[in-house]
């Protein structure tokens, strides 16, 4: 229990931190939103317009950076994000709404599915190491991973939505359906969502499987595995639930984590597959000099990664009684 | 003198006699079938907000044109008027009065009848929220007042009779009845659009707007098409591949050899026609030395080889451009072509080091020119560097100017890093447009550029003139322009500009920035061409993309 205390005290602090550099960080980078906005409307706003939408947005050059902190704050706190100067006159979280379901949906199923096929190919190299099967599958995916992803993702569209034409070209959905809950949708989003789920799997699936592999080589080598062979227990008991419940503890910290990143979206298969997301929000927020996304997305990403760490933590508490502390 | 238009136009007296015939099988002739789904390839570069605001300028694009309409349509490539929303307009004798007549039987798409409130709403709400004058007409509007039942008087602070393209062809017309319930036109987010146009908005989603047709358009037969899509593409590539593979028919889009890429897929249906419609130009900041030279601006224009660098930098898409600052071929008859060839601009190292050397400049060891200090000429240019093909184009130039005995640097900035030095005059050297849009003669882009009223001092953002050029003589030829009427006297006091423009070289126009436009003949017709360019041909261009889908029809 103390263990948990300890850990919630430190996610607070950590968030709490996340924070405010959070705040500190766009108004450090050069330009203002001011002369940002007389950008995007190409100079044809006067100076008075421009007072009245920096108000809106929330750049109150009359305030102090203190007072602007704490307004900042209490704005987070309560779920007003502000004003987005890239999608006028929208608010940030409407527009953070349009992109994150997709974002989580899309990565978070494709990361989801590269780890548990990861870990599960790597558990089964390393049972049968030195074997064709480990032989050939670890090198041939690390191999494709570290091709460029957006190599892979071109490839893929030439090959099997032009030549082939087995899947579409992009969109989440097809440009005639709107958003409905019938099992038609579904499949087609399934149908729309296979192939950049198949290349972001295909690009990080190797890392998973190199990692389980090792950890799981030394797991095998430890003596109660010995002891559970020579009891005689079945191959895939001791594989499963003895070496691979082992082993896969210093993965899991590691798929917490990128599960937090999903939300940082994968913008490069947003611009191949044209998919709607967050990640080319952010490039978008960034080039605009949007504070209000940008600050937003930051957060956002921060808060899921600290999130992710703590259930990470307590996940690795429950499943391994050694990394709790004993009071 | 004075225009009069009859109450019907031309254009509508023909569309209701093929509105008539209209409702048969598709064959040649003037029978034409209603019906078909277009889809248009535009890259937008985000998702739709789903937002109609017709004074947004960064969502209008989806709205200004096929959903709200202008008064007067004013063809970009030629200045060819015709009235739309109003029937005819009037210009007083002193050019400080325009009334225009408002064309009875229009409605709205809830049923609602359009009338001449709604006009001189629709102006009065531009003036009372300065951040929806996109076009900044109340810079010189003094009032827009109702006179009777059907006529809307405009009276000028001065005479501007060019801005009756940013009056009459550029600001969208919105009901009186919705508009004035907003609590706040700017920041409203217009979902359910009530419009005049020949499209209503049936459905939007992030990734696609539907428009479908307008069963009451004013322009009885109008438009053929049932149905337009709109589908959001975040990057060039996709939007290219659903052109290039005939998902999409209508493109908007650059792309990279044309040729094998989207027009050798479909032969006998695949076109694109790219007709220039601003000017790139190499601008001067004259306020610093030695571009305070006009012998070191001429030898500049010397220097550059703009047929390499269209050929090189822009694919030979955008054509080489002319120091008369004129567009040719769309603004060719506007040209001095033997004032012009006096000169003779073109890539001449020769002439260019002979003008350096009467300048005061000598070729150093090095191979580069220096002044008496022993200063070379060494200069930075700057470039956004997200516009590969003005990176190219810079390099092409930099080989250039290096021949010559020239330095050159690329500074390729960041988008709001370079509009900020831009507009504020920040640099020695700028490779870019004038950010206003550009207009249906040479007289919009010329004066945004010479103009000293469109400049500011270094430091302050300005809307034009970015090198801070003052010439009183071009300001005087400019004044004198929007205050007539008269073609002939129009065409002479341009000519006396691109003098100007050949001798004293303010900037260099070294390409000509085009209307990105491909059309697929295989199910669609009626498509703008060079032989007749009825419209702006691309879907970006406003309001001329509602005059394009008003002309579509499906074949067989």
């Amino acid at each position: 229990m103390s263990y948990l205390v300890r850990r919630l005290e430190f996610f607070a602090i950590t968030l709490w931190a996340a924070l405010t550099i959070n705040f500190i960080l766009p108004r450090v980078m050069p330009g203002n939103p001011g002369q940002a906005m007389l950008v995007r409307f190409h100079g044809r706003v006067s100076p008075q317009a421009i007072k009245t939408i920096e108000a809106a947005f929330g750049v109150r050059s009359d305030q102090s950076l203190v007072q602007q902190y704490f307004q900042y704050l209490g704005n987070t706190l309560r779920g007003d994000l502000g004003v987005s100067l890239t999608f006028f006159p929208n608010t940030v979280g409407d527009v953070i709404k349009q992109g994150l379901l997709w974002t989580i949906g899309l990565v978070g199923m494709a990361t989801i599915i590269a780890f548990l096929l990861g870990t599960l190919l790597g558990m089964l190299s390393a049972w049968w190491r030195g074997g064709i099967f480990d032989a050939l599958l670890p090198p041939v995916f690390i191999v494709i991973s570290s091709f460029p992803y957006f190599l892979l993702a071109l490839l893929a569209l030439l090959l099997f939505s032009i030549t082939l034409d087995w899947f579409p070209l992009g969109f989440a959905y097809d440009l005639n359906s709107s958003i409905n809950l019938s099992w038609s949708f579904v499949g087609e989003v399934a149908w729309h969502g296979f192939l950049p789920a198949l290349t972001i799997v295909i690009t990080s699936i190797g890392g998973w499987i190199l990692t389980m592999r090792n950890t799981m080589i030394t797991t095998l080598a430890e003596d109660y595995v010995k002891m559970a062979r020579a009891k005689g227990l079945s191959p895939l008991r001791i594989m499963l639930t003895y070496a691979g419940r082992n082993a896969i503890l210093p993965n899991l910290t590691g798929f917490a984590m990128s599960l937090g990143f999903v939300i940082s979206g994968a913008i490069l298969v947003e611009i191949v597959f044209n998919y709607p997301g967050v990640g080319f929000m952010l490039l978008q927020a960034v080039n605009s000099e949007d504070f209000a996304l940008m600050q937003a997305l930051f957060l956002l990403i921060t808060v899921a990664v600290l999130v992710a760490v703590l259930a990470a933590d307590i996940l690795t508490a429950w499943l391994d009684p050694r990394t709790r502390d004993t009071a | 003198m004075r225009h009069r238009y009859p109450v019907i136009s031309l254009l509508a007296a023909l569309t209701l006699l093929l509105g008539a015939c209209g409702g048969s099988s598709g064959n040649s002739g003037t029978k034409r079938t209603t019906g078909g789904v277009l889809t248009i390839s535009n890259e937008s570069g985000s998702l739709w907000q789903c937002d109609f605001n017709p004074y947004n300028g960064s969502v209008n694009g989806q709205s200004f044109g096929i959903l709200y309409e202008p008064l007067v349509y004013d063809n970009l490539l030629n200045d060819r008027k015709t009235p739309w929303l109003a029937s005819a307009y009037e210009w007083s004798a002193d050019s400080k009065t325009l009334t225009f007549t408002i064309r009875p039987g229009v409605q709205w798409t809830d049923g609602q009848a359009f009338s001449a409130a709604d006009v001189v709403f629709s102006f009065d709400l531009i003036k009372q929220h300065q951040e929806l004058d996109l076009q900044s007409v109340w810079t010189v509007l003094d009032t827009v007042k109702q006179e009777g039942s059907d006529k809307v008087v405009m009276v000028f602070k001065q005479a501007a009779v060019p801005n009756f393209y940013q009056i009459a062809g550029q600001t969208a017309i919105v009901p009186q009845h919705i508009w004035s319930a907003f609590k706040d036109p700017v920041t409203e987010h217009v979902k359910a659009p009530i419009g005049t146009g020949p499209f209503t908005m049936s459905e939007c989603t992030p990734q696609n707007i539907t428009y479908t047709r307008n069963p009451n358009y004013w322009q009885k037969g109008l438009p053929y098409l049932d149905t337009v899509k709109y589908p959001a593409f975040l990057d060039n590539d996709p939007a290219n591949t659903y052109l290039a593979t005939g998902q999409a028919q209508w493109g908007g889009q650059f792309i990279p050899n044309i040729d094998t890429y989207y027009v050798a897929r479909d032969k006998a249906n695949h076109h694109y026609w790219f007709p220039p419609i601003q000017n790139v130009n190499l601008w001067f900041n004259v306020k610093k030395a030695p571009f305070d030279n006009k012998l070191v601006r001429q030898a500049f224009a010397y220097a550059i080889d703009r047929g390499s660098v269209s050929k090189l930098g822009e694919y030979g898409y955008e054509p080489p451009g002319n120091q008369t600052g004129v567009l040719s071929p769309t603004f060719d008859s506007w040209i001095d072509k033997a004032q012009a060839a006096k000169y003779d601009y073109k890539f001449d190292p020769a002439k260019a080091a002979a003008l350096l050397q009467q300048a005061g400049f000598t070729k150093g060891s090095s191979g580069i020119f220096q002044d008496a200090s022993g200063k070379k000429l060494s200069f930075t240019i700057i470039d956004i560097a997200g516009y590969t093909d003005w990176i190219a184009s810079v390099q092409v130039v930099q080989a250039n100017l290096k021949q010559v005995g020239i330095e050159l640097k690329a500074q390729n900035l960041e988008s709001n890093a370079y509009f900020d030095k831009l507009f504020t005059g920040n640099f020695e050297l700028a490779f870019g447009t004038v950010d206003a849009s550009p207009g249906p003669s040479p007289y919009y882009e010329l004066r945004n550029t010479l103009h000293s009223a469109t400049t500011a001092a270094v430091g302050t953002t300005a809307g034009g003139d970015y090198g801070r050029y003052v010439n009183p003589a071009a300001d005087t030829l400019f004044d004198q322009f929007g205050a007539t009427t008269d073609e002939a006297k129009q065409h002479d006091l341009i000519k006396q500009v691109e003098a100007i423009m050949l001798e004293d070289v303010p900037v260099i126009p070294i390409v000509e920035g085009v209307a990105w436009y491909q059309y697929s003949t295989k199910d669609f017709a009626g498509w703008p061409t060079p032989d007749d360019p009825y419209a702006a041909p691309a879907p970006w261009n406003l309001p001329d993309w509602e005059v394009v889908l008003t002309h579509l029809y499906k074949t067989a």
